[in-house]
């Protein structure tokens, strides 16, 4: 009968179907034969991401004992929702481009491996003393190594040149805050019915980046958003003045505005915005007039917040783990580095990588490249609170309150301690 | 229509298959789920158990990284209702949805009644206006976010002149909201417009000649003939577009990021924040718990109202 055999057909489908599901179980048990084949998860398109594929691919050819599948899986942000899936489901790859603030948020649960072991028991040149303190930092938690720092960038200030000149002011940025403002003032230009012509200061207020530059300007002023034990400070006089500024300018001074992108920069409606470093390529390129990456200003220090991305490792195979190292070390080595660093403009993450000629020379051939480099001997981990997954929305709010809202610093600045505190004890802890 | 004895079709009131069940539709019956398994299935894995999961995340607090999910009972409710932001947004939601709703059905059933009638290059104006309909959402967020720059911006162009203030759309708390939702209303436009037409399309031509007749205005010929033999239409498009307005996510997401300060930012984007930007598993699954409740409610109430106005 027709029908009956159908249904056999179907039971032995499924039958084979739930048999090789369980050889394929089977088989990660074994030790490995051959070349050990793992899977990196890349973010970042463009430059960054093609110079990703160059270094994999590179990697692949120049030895046999590992092969690399390099995987984009968007954003940063997007990374980091994909691997909480994958965590859930338990299919998770080996080697992650990681947002750096979210290291400790993942280590403290055990999601990634910790490198200390492969560290200690590497038997080649490999030295973890060659990578630049302030990078390598943030790749701790709780004692242990837990990334290495790979595509990092710090935040700079753009200026236009042509706006300075043009208002009579020397082709210079300002080294500090009070400066910042006075420039601001003096490229100000409104029409007799009081539209804005331009403005000196445009402040983000994206999503990823407004507590970013924020951070700039509290360390800056000498103070910090919160301590590595999670102790809040921004209700301290620091932080409350960086956040006095930024109110009366937009409000009092009028010289500065909100602003989420870098167009009202390149369409000369600001003359100064804040940017990473790895947007100096584009912004220099697409701008008709004279730009100037500079510091971010100080006013007693000079300090601020690394961003960018490190390598993590989630794989949970012990052989597996020695090849994602290999890869890590790979990505990371003074050659490497130094080929991410031309492209793209991110900063070199070890001393060797700093000294390469190829860097050096490429250096002395573009100046104004350099100020990422210059900054980078005044950089520090981000704030502790960004590893809190709401951290980043609690600060960028409380620059909407300043900003748009017009609130009192000292009321929004409390605020925001407990709101921070809140989100800490609620989720973290 | 008689139900046959064999077939598969649901039985109508008094007519069992189960009533003198022999062997043979027994067997048929087998088959039957065997067949309709797979579905059920793949139904089941990806449609019901994620529900039934989600109401049993919304007890627990979990960040979806710890191995450990623990038990907190109803602490997520609690925090949920005392937490201003969600009200903030609940009542973004309602606003949002019924502007929509309200402005959306009432342009598009008056661009119906324009294009239901014979001027010249009627197919042209149509392909026009439902020309949004098959533009992606996120091109048409692009798009809209240059179009309410307030410096260089396409409306600051048509309201300046007017001697009217050009708001900065996206970044002012009062104007957020209300950008999305003519951003939602003018994408949503042609799709309702097409089914207003195709309803229209489906009144009897006699009817209208009756009416003529009769010697009635144009007016009463809407209100007493054209409304009411609309009102099934209209019906469904009210719920899906209702429902469509309480789930508006992409356009939110690419605009304002639901900003500043949460001025627009409504129930589906702050669940999404929570879950998957905030790691806040359990909060987030008793807001979608809530959400469900409040769709679920909505359209019965709209059910149960619409046989007051519906006729069918």
């Amino acid at each position: 009968m027709k029908k009956r055999s159908m249904v056999w057909v179907l039971l032995l489908a499924a039958l084979l179907l739930s048999t090789s599901t369980l050889w394929a179980a089977a088989e990660v048990e074994q030790a490995p034969t051959g070349p050990v084949k793992i899977v990196y998860w890349r973010s970042l398109t463009g430059v960054a991401g093609d110079v990703q594929e160059e270094l994999v691919a590179q990697f692949n050819a120049s030895q046999d004992k590992v092969i690399v599948e390099s995987q984009f899986q968007g954003a940063y942000a997007e990374i980091l929702q994909k691997l909480l899936a994958a965590l859930a489901a338990g299919e998770v790859p080996d080697v992650v481009l990681l947002d750096s603030p979210f290291v400790p948020l993942f280590a403290k649960d055990g999601a990634l491996f910790a490198l200390d072991n492969l560290v200690k028991n590497d038997k080649t040149a490999f030295n973890l003393k060659d990578y630049i303190p302030g990078l390598l930092a943030d790749g701790y938690y709780d004692g242990k190594l837990y990334a290495l720092p790979v595509m990092r960038s710090t935040p700079l200030l753009y200026v236009n040149g042509d706006m300075l000149a043009e208002a009579g002011l020397p082709r210079k940025a300002p080294a500090t805050w009070d400066e910042f403002r006075a420039i601001s003032k003096a490229v100000t230009k409104y029409n007799a019915a009081g539209e804005m012509i331009q403005v000196g200061a445009g402040f983000t207020l994206g999503l990823t980046t407004a507590h970013w530059y924020f951070q700039g300007a509290v360390y800056a002023y000498g103070g910090q958003i919160s301590d590595e034990k999670f102790g809040m400070h921004l209700s301290e006089a620091p932080a409350i003045a960086a956040a006095t500024l930024w109110q009366d300018m937009v409000f009092k001074d009028k010289t500065a505005i909100p602003s989420n992108s870098h167009d009202d920069f390149l369409n000369k409606k600001v003359a100064m915005v804040f940017g990473s470093t790895g947007s100096m390529g584009n912004l220099l390129s697409r701008a008709t007039f004279q730009v100037i990456p500079a510091f971010i200003p100080g006013q007693v220090q000079n300090l601020v917040p690394v961003g960018g991305a490190v390598l993590a490792m989630t794989s949970n195979d012990k052989w597996r783990q020695q090849a994602a190292w290999d890869f890590m070390k790979f990505m990371t080595n003074a050659e490497s580095n130094a080929k991410i660093v031309i492209k793209t403009g991110y900063m070199p993450v070890t001393t060797s990588a700093a000294n390469h000629p190829d860097l050096v020379a490429y250096f002395k051939a573009n100046p104004e490249r350099a100020v990422a480099i210059d900054q980078l001997k005044y950089t520090r981990p981000q704030a502790s609170v960004i590893s809190l997954g709401k951290g980043t929305e609690i600060l960028r709010q409380m620059v909407e309150k300043l900003l748009i809202a017009n609130m009192d610093p000292a009321t929004v600045m409390k605020e925001t301690d407990a709101a921070l505190l809140k989100e800490y004890n609620e989720s973290y802890k | 229509m008689a139900v046959k004895r064999d077939s598969y079709i649901m039985p109508t009131r008094g007519v069992g298959v189960r009533r003198g069940m022999t062997i043979r539709t027994r067997r048929d019956m087998f088959t039957f789920l065997l067949f309709v398994a797979p579905n059920f299935i793949l139904l089941g894995v990806f449609v019901f158990w994620p529900i039934l999961y989600s109401l049993i995340l919304s007890f627990f607090k979990w960040n979806m990284i710890a191995p450990k999910k623990t038990f907190i009972g109803f602490q997520n409710y609690q925090s949920l209702f005392s937490d201003p932001v969600f009200w903030q947004v609940t009542r973004n939601t309602l606003v949002l949805a019924l502007a929509t709703v309200v402005v959306k059905l009432s342009i598009s059933l008056v661009l119906a009644l324009e294009m239901n009638t014979d001027i010249r290059g009627k197919s042209f104006y149509r392909a026009i206006i439902f020309s949004p309909t098959f533009t992606t959402s996120v091109a048409v967020a692009m798009v809209w976010s240059w179009i309410f720059d307030p410096h260089f911006g396409l409306l600051k162009v048509f309201i300046s002149p007017l001697g009217l203030r050009a708001p900065d759309w996206l970044w002012e708390t009062e104007y957020s909201l209300p950008a999305v939702i003519i951003v939602l209303i003018w994408s949503g436009i042609g799709y309702d417009m097409v089914l207003f037409l195709a309803g229209l399309k489906n009144i009897p031509r006699e009817i209208y000649d009756a009416a003529l007749v009769d010697g009635v205005s144009p007016w009463q010929n809407f209100i007493y003939i054209t409304f009411p033999l609309l009102s099934p239409t209209t019906f469904f498009l009210t719920i899906t577009s209702f429902i469509g307005a309480l789930k508006a996510f992409d356009i939110i997401a690419i605009m304002t990021d639901g900003g500043p300060l949460n001025s627009s930012n409504v129930f589906v984007y702050y669940l999404y924040q929570n879950a998957f930007q905030w790691f806040k598993t359990g909060f987030a699954s008793a807001l979608a718990l809530i959400l469900f409740i409040l769709i679920m409610a909505i359209t019965l109430v709209q059910n149960r109202l619409s046989r007051r106005w519906v006729h069918y």
